[in-house]
Order: C-alpha cells, then structure tokens, then sequence
C-alpha cells in the first residue's frame, strides 16, 4: 500500500522531469513549445465553460429548490429493497453529476453515521469507485461536435450501477 | 438529449421552489453557482495550461510516439478501429492520470483526447465507437489509491482511513468491465450503423 500512495504522489513530478530530460536530450526548444501549448490548454478552458456552468446551474437548481429531497423520499422504498443504507441515498444521486457536491455529501455522512459504520464505508468506497457519469458525458461531449451520444450512456449508466451494488455489497461482506 | 434532461431539470427545480415556497432560495442557489462555476474553471484552466504545455513539449519530441508504440497492444484491446498516435497517448495519459489520482490532470488529457477524436470522427454529429468506448472507459476508471476520500476519512476519525482501498479497486475494477462489456455488445449490435 504504501508502494501505491508513493507511486500517486511521484506521479506528476516523475512525468515532468522525464518529459523535460527526454526534451533536453532531443535539444527542442522546451520553453516556446511550453507556452505554445499552454496557450491551446487556456482556450480549451475557455471553451468548455459553458458546459461546466450550465451543470452547476442545473444541479443547484434541483438542490436548493428542494427537488433532490422529494426525489430522495420519493425513491427511498426502491434503494432500502436493494439494500441500499438509506444514508447513501442522496450520494448515489448526486455522485452522477457533481463530483465535488458528492465529496461533500461523504463529509457529512461520515460526520452523521461514523466513518467506521456499514454506511461511512460504504459511502467512502462509493466515492472511491464510481465516476461522475453525467458530467463526463456532458462536460467532454461538449468539445466536440457530436449531437447523437449513442450508447455512451448506457455503457456508463451501467458501469456506475455495477460499481454502486459493488460498493455496497462489498462493504457488507468485508 | 441534453435538451431535455437540463430543461427538466430547471424546470423541476423552478415549478418545486414555487410550490414549497423556497424562490428565493433557487435565486440565490443559481447566482451562486454561476460563481463557483467560473471558480472551479479558473483552478482547472491552470492545471490546463501547465498539461497542455508539458504534453506539447512530449509530442513535438517524439515522446508521446514512442510512449503510445509500447501501449499499442493494451489500446487495441479497446479500441477496435483505427485511431492516430497522437489521439492514442492523450487517451493513455487521461488514463493514467486518471489511475494515479490526479482527476483534474485527467480531465485536461481526456478532453484534450475528445477533441482529436471529434477530428478524426471528421466533427460528426454521431458519436463514433472510439468515443463512446474512451468514455466508457473513463466514467468507469478504477483510481489505485482515493486519496482524498482517505482525506475525509481520516479528518471524520476512521479507525483505519485505508481500509476502503481494495473494496473500492475491487468495485471499480467490476465497473470497468461491466462498461466496457456493455459498450462493446452496443458496438457490435449496432456497428454497422
């Protein structure tokens, strides 16, 4: 384990020294090109803004009206029958489409039910495995041109199903 | 589809606020959502910019080349059709970023990568199966260690903050292959169109 922690905080140093040695060998003309595409990163940025905001608006939408709660009541019977913990409810909504939100939503679960409980673990190991599948799809969607996502969806809907029932079944077996 | 889903999703938020009286409080929810929004874009635009700078200096040396020759074996696993070198190495990078933990690092490479395959797919309004299948990969992608979900874990005074780690490789890694399984029958039955 501590193998892997180290490897994810050598990882981006280990990545830019070997790319900057590999261009000093090369003799490139490392600090122009730097900039060159430093200045395409930005307009990438720029242009996927709309996208961003038009997520944030939505999902503040649905959370501050009140929405996400009745949506929540509404489907509680459902999730308790798959052995959902009722706690995890909110989070298998939100995860979809906010990663940050759904990082907040792991604080306070934690906070509520005890990092240690079958519902803390799970919700740790939720966040842990499952991706903001909605916003993946609209955000990267969103450089390109493609207006018919095809089974895009579908495949990544049933990716974040199996990794929701995973998450939760493994905590309870663990 | 978007189209309907965000309507919906205004719109529900718009008729519930009326009905439960909390107007105000989705006035105020979107402002403020207008402002996080171009705050989180901001710290990513940076994180951006340094990629989009460091992976020009790779490709313009011939790096992203020789790293994506070695890949090759793993990427036709996935990918069925053909797909440039250059579209291959940001795919591979989004990938790895993406399994060492650095999400936003990830994001730059993978929309980086959308762009070059919107390219290739010659900017049509149909999603080719490259797309579909790297999204699939990505809205699935396993990370090895969660750090900041240990983070969170060790501030709410977990016992053991790491003891999520292998349930959630393990969940992930079942994600994964049910959405690359699931991408590949829809490829397969629907190929030819």
């Amino acid at each position: 384990m501590t193998f892997l922690s180290g490897l994810s905080l050598v990882f981006i140093p280990l990545l830019f020294s070997f790319v900057l040695i590999y261009a000093l060998i090369k003799k490139a003309p490392i600090y122009d090109l730097f900039i060159e595409g430093a200045k395409e990163g930005l307009q990438t940025a720029v242009e996927i803004l709309p996208f961003i905001l038009a997520i944030f608006i939505g999902i503040e939408g649905l959370v501050s009206s009140g929405a996400m709660e009745w949506l929540e009541h509404l489907l509680a019977p459902l999730f308790l029958r798959l052995g959902i913990p009722e706690e995890l409810i909110s989070l298998v909504l939100l995860r979809p489409v906010s990663g940050s939100g759904s990082l907040v939503l792991v604080e306070e679960i934690l906070e509520s039910a005890g990092a240690d409980s079958f519902a803390g673990r799970a919700a740790s190991v939720m966040a842990g495995s499952c991706e903001t599948v909605f916003y993946v799809l609209a955000v990267y969607f969103g450089v390109t041109g493609v207006k018919k996502i095809r089974h895009s969806l579908a495949a990544g809907l049933a990716g974040y199903v199996a990794g929701v029932a995973a998450s939760v079944w493994l905590c309870r077996i663990l | 589809m978007m189209n309907y889903i965000w309507t919906f999703m205004l719109l529900l938020g718009i008729v519930f606020a009326a009905i439960s009286g909390t107007l105000g409080e989705f006035s105020d929810g979107l402002m403020k959502s207008c402002e996080e929004g171009i705050s989180f874009m901001l710290g990513l635009a940076g994180i951006m910019a340094v990629w989009s700078g460091f992976m020009n200096i790779a490709q313009k040396t011939g790096l992203i080349e020789k790293i994506s020759q070695m890949a090759a074996p793993f990427m036709r696993l996935l990918f069925s059709g053909k797909i440039k070198k250059e579209t291959e190495a940001t795919i591979l990078m989004s990938f790895a970023a993406n399994l060492f933990g650095a999400g936003n690092s990830s994001t730059v490479f993978a929309l980086r990568s959308m762009e070059l395959l919107d390219r290739e797919n010659r900017h049509g309004e149909r999603a080719s199966n490259e797309m579909c299948m790297f999204l699939a990969v990505n809205m699935s992608m396993v990370q090895l260690i969660p750090i900041t979900v240990i983070k969170i874990r060790t501030d709410a005074g977990a016992a053991e903050p790491g003891n999520i780690i292998l349930p959630s490789l393990l969940a992930g890694i079942f994600s994964m292959v049910v959405s690359v399984t699931v991408c590949k029958w829809q490829e397969r039955r629907r190929g030819g169109r």
